[in-house]
């Protein structure tokens, strides 16, 4: 560990003491923490910051350290622009089911919210969010050469459009990596796993449940999130196609072998309870030395890392997703992004984008990850030019070896838009794959019959 | 040993193990939110370890704190109690005793809107909130809680008001005194218990309610259920705080249960002898 040493109790303190601020605090106190903040840099964007002043937006994020982080610089938005932001955080879950009910009663509750990439063609279907090209491209809200949209990470500007169009900005996003204990694989004489079969052989020399070290574990816990957000990559890297002649599939030869390779994996090398988490529960199993390698989002290096309950700290390396037999490696492409209510007043939507421009801008990117005052640095920025810059580098590193080549070249190289089936008809998808997944991983059922089970479900959603 | 002692040492095994089943995510939070971070994740898990209150702390009086929202818990659910109880008595008694054309109807309508789906009904609910300006309100919640805690507590009353033998209202009527009178001198005195058993629940259900909560809540009015819910981040779970806060929310549900429980067992046994059945 160099620089990087979040706790979770300060990680908590300076979060919430500043959710608090942002929300409660009267303008006075505002003004305060505004005052000491240099504006400069986004004064020279060419554009009228004011043009919308006195608007007031509420924006519902989840409850994260990245969020928090943007929360407490929300007075200098407010004192940039003279929009007053309102933040409501509401856990991961509901987050998805309030704006779905707020976008289609259209109340304009939200004016934009943490949205989940895989919501997107739903959304636009429904024409409940607006597409951003629109203030993308327009001179008076949006100094093009200053936001500079190409430096944001490509993966996620495609995995938040439909037909070419964006309609969430990314703001914090993840990559999946292989996370390892380097000193029980050094002591075997082994090396991070480049396919999926090294990746089990590694795991089964490792696996020793008598002295509490399982080989290895994925998410299993049910849910489109959970196990729908690490079967798809293994889906993807055995050659799967979601749409085979216009039509989805998700019970092909790839899908069995994938979803045979996730079952086996997970009966053989894994804890039994691992079929029922999701990855904090693997981070908090890593950090207690009982798993020697685990594959799920880069930010979990911050939990492993985390000097208070973590008793592998300095024992970690990083690789990219081992590749399937089709050669391939795909990460996730998950990225919280802000899209614009519709049902917005016109210039409600203006301020909104005024306030998405600001949060996704280089300038406030680096201002909540590397440069931020507080303990927590965020791990997910959006701009590929802060990935190269030596100080956040330099940051990120303390993480453990080859932790910025791996996310790096994840980023660069393990994309794929098609990671899930980007339909508008997802959340309901999702869900059942997700139940199929997981009686296949507890047995209950056979993955052929899990996945025919599954297509069955699946065909009707996609004809209704 | 004989047979009877054996059938009592078995019937005393099986609740053991029943009762061991039902506390034991009680008492696992309880130890848990006296723990550290570090030992909260230790294994073998630690029956013996330095205690602290360092979580309750934090979720009491750290920044983060979860008083606020206790204090929205408490009135949402004194709120929905008191009006519920104020509509749902003379609702009952009326169900119980008046009679009157569509009486019937009205009590099958009355448990009807026990059925529905509750998550089939909140997008209405929201809608009608955010026309009148009531979402995130107390009002609000209050009002929507109504919708399941009315029928449910006139439908619990009901058989309690049944069981009172009309010849006691008669001598009342015969003494002079009028219906109001008799109802709040004579009835309710008697169906104390089943007031006591209905209030106990009516409150129950709106302490721990969550589904309609964190839809028609927001930042004003954020009942602990749902602030509960931000200590499992998407990032990690905070354990020790989870298991703090969720005590804590137990507390005045226990206090509760204490204080009633003599109401309580005699209102279930007045039920239980009587038959309960309504009509």
């Amino acid at each position: 560990m160099t620089s990087f040493t979040p706790t979770r109790r300060t990680l908590l303190k300076t979060g919430t003491a500043a959710a608090a601020l942002a929300t409660f605090a009267p303008a006075v106190l505002r003004q305060a923490v505004a005052q000491g903040a240099d504006l400069a840099p986004y004064k020279s964007a060419k554009i009228d910051w004011q043009q919308t002043k006195g608007e007031t937006i509420t924006v519902a994020v989840i409850p994260a350290s990245y969020f928090e982080n943007l929360i407490a610089l929300a007075p200098q938005f407010t004192e940039l622009t003279g929009i007053d932001v309102r933040f409501e955080k509401i856990p991961p879950a509901q987050i998805r089911q309030k704006s779905v009910i707020d976008l289609t009663s259209k109340t304009g509750t939200y004016a934009t919210h943490a949205a989940d990439p895989m919501y997107y063609a739903l959304y636009a279907a429904n024409k409940w969010v607006e597409p951003l090209d629109t203030y993308l491209n327009d001179k008076s809200l949006t100094d093009t050469a200053w936001f500079n949209f190409d430096d944001i990470i490509p993966a996620w500007r495609s995995a938040n459009g439909i037909n070419g169009k964006l309609y969430g900005m990314p703001y914090d996003g993840e990559v999946t990596i292989q996370v390892y204990r380097k000193d029980l694989y050094d002591a075997k004489g082994l090396k991070a796993a480049d396919t999926l079969e090294t990746y089990v052989s590694n795991a089964a020399a490792l696996n020793a449940p008598n002295d509490r070290v399982w080989g290895a574990a994925l998410r299993g816990l049910a849910g489109a999130g959970q196990n729908m957000y690490i079967y798809p990559s293994i889906f993807r890297q055995f050659g799967g196609d979601w749409m085979k002649g216009g039509k989805l599939t998700v019970n092909g030869p790839e899908a069995e072998a994938a979803l045979a390779w996730y079952v086996d994996l997970m009966r053989k090398y894994a804890p039994t309870a691992a079929a029922n988490w999701n990855w904090p529960d693997i981070a908090d199993a890593f950090s207690q030395g009982t798993i020697a390698s685990y594959i799920d989002a880069h930010s979990s290096a911050s939990v492993i890392n985390n000097p208070q309950k973590s008793k592998i700290i300095g024992k970690v390396a990083y690789a990219r997703w081992p590749k399937g037999p089709s050669g391939r490696r795909t990460t996730s492409i998950w990225n919280w992004g802000f899209p614009i209510n519709a049902a917005l007043s016109e210039k409600k939507k203006k301020a909104t984008w005024l306030f998405i421009q600001w949060a996704a801008s280089a300038e406030t990117q680096a201002r909540t990850a590397h440069r931020f005052a507080g303990p927590t640095k965020r791990s997910g920025v959006n701009r590929t030019s802060i990935w190269k810059d030596p100080d956040y580098i330099k940051l990120m590193n303390g993480f453990g070896p080859n932790f910025v080549e791996a996310t790096m070249d994840a980023l660069q190289h393990d994309t794929d838009v098609d990671w899930r089936p980007r339909v508008p008809q997802w959340p309901a998808i999702g869900d059942t794959m997700a139940t199929a997944i997981q009686s296949a991983l507890s047995g209950q059922a056979t993955v052929k019959a899990a996945l025919d089970d599954a297509q069955r479900r699946i065909e009707p959603m996609m004809r209704g | 040993m004989t047979a009877r002692r054996l059938r009592a040492a078995v019937i005393l095994a099986i609740s053991a193990v029943f009762l061991l089943a039902w506390a034991f995510p009680i008492i696992w939070s309880v130890l848990n939110s006296f723990k550290t971070d570090s030992d909260v994740l230790a294994y073998p898990p630690k029956l013996i370890f330095s205690p602290t209150l360092g979580a309750y702390r934090e979720v009491l009086f750290g920044s983060g704190s979860i008083l606020p929202n206790l204090v929205s818990s408490m009135i949402i659910s004194v709120g929905t109690t008191i009006v519920t109880m104020l509509m749902a008595i003379p609702a009952a008694y009326a169900l119980a005793r008046l009679r009157f054309h569509g009486k019937k109807f009205a009590g099958f309508y009355v448990l009807t809107t026990q059925m529905l789906p509750p998550v089939g009904i909140i997008i209405p609910y929201f809608l009608v909130l955010q026309t009148i300006g009531w979402i995130d309100t107390y009002q609000g919640i209050i009002l929507i809680y109504l919708s399941f805690s009315l029928p449910f507590a006139i439908w619990l009353l009901v058989s309690y008001f049944e069981d009172i033998p009309l010849e006691m209202e008669e001598a009342a009527y015969l003494d002079g005194a009028s219906r109001l009178r008799t109802l709040w001198r004579i009835i309710i005195p008697q169906v104390r218990g089943g007031i006591a058993v209905t209030v106990v629940f009516v409150f129950l259900n709106a302490w721990n309610e969550f589904l309609f909560a964190v839809v028609l809540s927001g930042n004003t009015v954020r009942p602990v259920t749902v602030a509960m819910f931000n200590f499992v981040s998407v990032e990690q779970t905070l354990w020790a705080k989870l298991a703090a806060v969720s005590v804590l929310a137990m507390l005045p549900v226990v206090v509760l249960g204490v204080v009633a429980q003599k109401q309580i067992v005699k209102g279930l046994t007045i039920g239980a002898v009587k038959g309960g059945g309504r009509r």
